[in-house]
């Protein structure tokens, strides 16, 4: 007997949203399949690859991050080589440094430093806050407000701090709006609801529906993932159409398999080799199960999801 | 020593004696003055809240307490110590639970209608309405010289000789009387008796020319509140009612600090004293007194009661309850006695106790069940009692299940800043206006009562309201701005439902987001134990006849709002049918009804129980209930029309 393909078809479909401004954007979303089942329709949008750098520069960061940005020494020179890199899409700015638990630096000092960043590139640009729910409320207006007409992805507000982010960054500097929620579809779900509800168009929102290594109870993560597809799908759940963003090295390069020092840990090898391991497998499975971007450190991980969303579309 | 005195509002005043560092909530529990302490003085909950009028007291700031009120003098009795004579105000809001005690000879019609109409649907049924309890008249040969039998010998002999049962038993009470009645009488008595195929139990003896009436007490013992009926066990008669606040209320406004409490040294006699000699003993005095009986009249007792509340009224260790496996020692017991527990009523009188189905489901629900009637129809009902947990029964003549969930105490007023129980001065309706955002609203009590707080009826209205004028977004947080909006330091919005000028109470009466976020979840933990046990069963909620409400969240409870907020399914609002206190009127019929009493050991035993906690949706369902009306918004069209308009 002959195979017969039978097609799922949706009559539904994601959000098409797009970064950047001028002859250089960037679209996410788009689809109405599950992640790469272009057998089914065709593919809008593959997903999208951006490189993560952080206001602290090179601190920290491992010794492969660190031969690749070599002779980089402003934020300037290595936002333009992290534009650069092979396979990326855009360039994700993280202000990692406001946290009042850590540096604390001061709105101003991170302002500067995003406007820095944001005139030496022309790419797409997402910029996330400290995750510190008050300073982010203070901090990512102003983000929204300096990088008026980039149209930036902003990262992100969360249920706490919703109204202060939302409002300046979907109303008031026409931004997009990233909605971060704890791994829950009926909490992503309520921030979306009570998001639009301010006025922010939905076409302007992209979720991170939260995250973890692989490995780390990441089972919620990837069934997350799939039951929003398929409520945004298949129940044509128009507040579950916005496209998904998943910061993916910011949960891998801290777990101990990437972090752990070749010194310490001699038996499990080099170190960069575990990072980008890490960095890799939670990238593939985030893809898989339905993220529509990625955000990576290593440019050897860049390369290698951005060669597996091409082989696969 | 140091002087400690409690002032009222209404000017009275208790004075007793402390020692340097004693904690003041304590030496208010010892002198038996009530505060409310939820959370069991934990300086969590911020109840216990007493202003210092004279002396000096070592007490810790909290964040329950802003600078301004801590100037004037308000502290936490919880985490306050004597360090000096000191005279504190105890408000009314702390004391406002201790509702007064009422009594009534004969209540009101409505409430007897309840009480008849479940008579009148269980004999339908063709369960008869009789017990065990008799009066028998004897007549008895004098003794002489001749015929010298003892005078209990002689009883017994007349007894066997008239009902043809061998085995007669005759306690001490009636042998320390039997003397003086039966020579007073001329060997004329009347005997009440309890027979049963093998014996019969003589628990009194009267003249044959006393009139005497046979009287049964049922109590249903809540968490929060007591209350109670006196009936005759001949025709079911209601003698007298009345209802007090549990006397444990002090140890902790929910189940589990209770249970901890018990565990201290002396704890379950301090428990078991403060429901019984504190709260029950009194409304029996209280009640006898208006039916014109005596106590020594009441033969018979019957407690529904959530499982908790029959194990520290029996005084038994309930700690079992709140730990894995979560085993009760009893589900059903005929071994209690009024002497055991020390219930003032005839000492040798039974006390039957409404059957537990688990620690989280008991005898408050098999006796609601029985009332509800679900068990004879054939169409399906789902009988829901709000109470601190909320338990849900859902079935038909063929099936049922139960199931129970911690909606904790916001529906009776806890954990709400402005909560109060349904007393004097609570708030118990509320309409706002959607273009002035001024709140209208009914109170408790004699007209012109100032308000005090919100009931759970009131919290229900306030929350509908605040949403549907589109004051506060489906999390619960304020949207819109005005007067009666206010925002703290921190950014909390709150609601005020009344300036401090108008109110009752020393602070403005307002609804905080932090309030409504806790009632957000109290009835998405009803909502959500709805849709997991129907869908358990492959179910939805379309497929539900009718909803029994039964519970102390008052006759007030505004239908449509509970839907409107989602805490009960978007079904046409005819099906719902509140009920009242159901585990009274199933406590009533146990006690009147030896068949009522086996049919609902039938019921109990024949319900299964679903464990919420190992349904591994139910967490899921239960963070999709907590918004309003709910994540899912298909399930409430009536709503989102509404909304749309």
């Amino acid at each position: 007997m002959p195979f017969n393909q039978k097609p799922q078809k949706f009559n539904a479909k994601i959000n098409t949203v797009t970064i950047g401004s001028g002859d250089k954007t960037v679209s996410i979303g788009g689809n109405s399949t599950f992640p790469f089942y272009s057998f089914d329709a065709p593919t809008a949008n593959t997903a999208k690859v951006g490189v993560e750098i952080s206001d602290m520069g090179l601190e920290g960061a491992s010794e492969g991050i660190k031969a690749y940005y070599e002779g980089a020494t402003t934020m300037a020179e290595i936002a333009q080589k992290a534009a650069a890199m092979e396979g990326a899409d855009f360039v994700a700015l993280v202000l990692e440094g406001g946290d009042p638990n850590g540096e604390n630096k001061s709105v101003e000092e991170l302002i500067a430093i995003v406007k820095e960043v944001a005139d030496a590139v022309d790419c797409p640009l997402v910029v996330e806050g400290c995750k510190n729910v008050e300073k982010d409320a203070e901090l990512l207006p102003k983000v929204a407000e300096v990088l008026q007409g980039r149209n930036v992805l902003i990262l992100s507000e969360k249920e706490e701090n919703y109204k202060a982010i939302g409002a300046a960054a979907g109303l008031a500097y026409n931004q997009i709006v990233g909605a971060e929620s704890a791994v829950d579809i009926n909490l992503a779900k309520q921030l979306n609801v009570v998001t639009t509800q301010l006025g922010v168009n939905a076409q302007k929102i992209v979720m991170n529906v939260g995250s973890a290594c692989a490995g780390y109870g990441y089972e919620y993560v990837v069934s997350t993932m799939d039951r929003i597809k398929g409520a945004a799908l298949g129940q044509n759940d128009n507040m579950l159409q916005m496209p998904i963003i998943t910061p993916v090295a910011s949960e891998t390069w801290g777990v101990k398999e990437a972090s752990a020092s070749e010194a310490d840990m001699p038996e499990w090898g080099p170190q960069d080799e575990r990072g980008i391991d890490m960095e890799i497998m939670t990238a593939a499975a985030d893809l898989a199960a339905g993220s529509d971007a990625v955000i990576l450190r290593h440019p050897q991980s860049v390369a290698t999801i951005s060669k597996m969303i091409k082989a696969l579309a | 020593m140091f002087k400690v005195t409690f002032a009222f509002e209404d000017g009275s005043v208790v004075e007793t004696y402390a020692n340097a560092g004693d904690n003041l909530l304590e030496i208010a529990r010892e002198a038996n003055v009530a505060i409310d302490a939820p959370c069991s003085g934990n300086a969590s909950c911020g109840k216990c809240r007493v202003q210092l009028k004279g002396g000096e007291l070592n007490s810790k700031k909290t964040l329950h307490i802003a600078d301004e009120e801590y100037n004037n003098g308000w502290r936490l009795a919880c985490v306050s110590t004597v360090c000096a004579d000191v005279t504190v105000l105890v408000p009314d809001i702390a004391s406002a639970y201790k509702s007064r005690m009422k009594v009534a000879d004969l209540s009101s019609k409505e409430e007897i209608a309840i009480f008849e109409k479940a008579k009148r649907e269980i004999e339908l049924t063709g369960i008869m309405l009789n017990n065990s309890l008799d009066v028998v008249e004897v007549t008895m040969d004098p003794p002489s010289l001749d015929d010298t039998m003892p005078d209990n010998e002689r009883l017994t002999r007349a007894l066997r000789k008239f009902l043809n049962i061998k085995r007669v038993r005759i306690p001490y009470a009636v042998l320390k009387k039997l003397p003086d009645v039966m020579r007073d009488n001329n060997y004329q008595v009347k005997c009440i008796l309890r027979t049963t195929p093998n014996d019969m139990f003589v628990y009194d003896i009267y003249g044959m020319s006393e009139d005497v009436v046979v009287c049964g007490l049922a109590v249903d013992i809540g968490t929060t509140t007591v209350s109670a009926v006196i009936i005759n066990m001949e025709n079911g008669e209601i003698l007298a009612k009345g209802s007090a606040g549990n006397g444990q209320i002090r140890y902790g406004a929910d189940v589990i600090n209770r249970i901890i409490e018990q565990q201290k040294p002396g704890g379950k006699k301090k428990l078991q004293d403060a429901v019984i000699k504190e709260t029950i003993n009194p409304m029996i005095r209280e009640m006898c007194k208006s039916a014109g009986i005596s106590r020594n009249q009441i033969y018979r007792m019957c407690v529904a009661s959530n499982t908790t509340m029959n194990h520290l009224f029996a005084g038994i260790n309930a700690d079992p309850l709140r730990m894995e496996p979560y085993i009760p020692a009893f589900f059903k017991t005929n071994s209690l006695f009024a002497s055991d527990v020390g219930i003032d009523i005839n000492q040798d009188a039974h006390i039957i106790v409404a059957p537990n189905i688990g620690s989280y489901v008991g005898g408050d629900i098999t006796a609601g069940t029985l009332v509800s009637m679900i068990w004879n129809r054939p169409e399906f009902s789902l009988f829901i009692d709000l109470g601190t947990n909320g338990e849900l029964v859902f079935g038909n003549s063929d099936f049922m299940m139960s199931c129970a969930c911690s909606a904790g105490p916001a529906f009776e007023g806890g954990d709400i800043s402005c909560g109060m129980r349904a007393t004097d001065g609570a708030i118990e309706a509320c309409t706002i206006d959607k273009e002035t955002m001024e709140p209208t609203y009914k109170i408790v009590g004699e007209p012109g009562t100032k308000p005090i707080g919100l009931c759970g009826s009131g919290i229900i209205d306030v929350i509908s309201e605040l949403f549907i004028t589109g004051i506060i977004n489906p999390k619960g947080k304020f949207v819109r701005e005005g007067r009666r909006v206010k925002h703290d330091e921190y950014g909390m919005g709150s609601y005020v439902l009344a300036f401090e000028e108008e109110a009752g109470s020393v602070k403005d009466v307002e609804i905080t987001e932090v309030d409504i976020d806790n009632f957000i979840r109290a009835k998405g933990a009803i909502f959500s134990a709805i849709r997991t046990m129907l869908s358990s069963l492959d179910f939805d909620v379309s497929m539900i006849d009718d909803v029994y409400v039964a519970g102390g969240i008052g006759s007030g409870i505004n239908m449509k709002n509970a839907v409107n907020i989602g805490m009960f399914p978007d079904i046409p609002l005819d099906k719902f049918h509140y009920i009242g206190n159901s585990s009274l009127t199933g406590a009533y019929l146990m006690l009147l009804s030896t068949k009522a009493e086996q049919k609902t050991y039938e019921l109990a035993s024949n319900m299964t129980y679903l464990e919420l906690s190992t349904v591994p949706t139910y967490m899921d369902e239960f963070v999709g209930a907590c918004f309003i009306p709910h994540t899912d918004t298909t399930l409430f069209p009536d709503v989102m029309e509404l909304l749309n308009q």
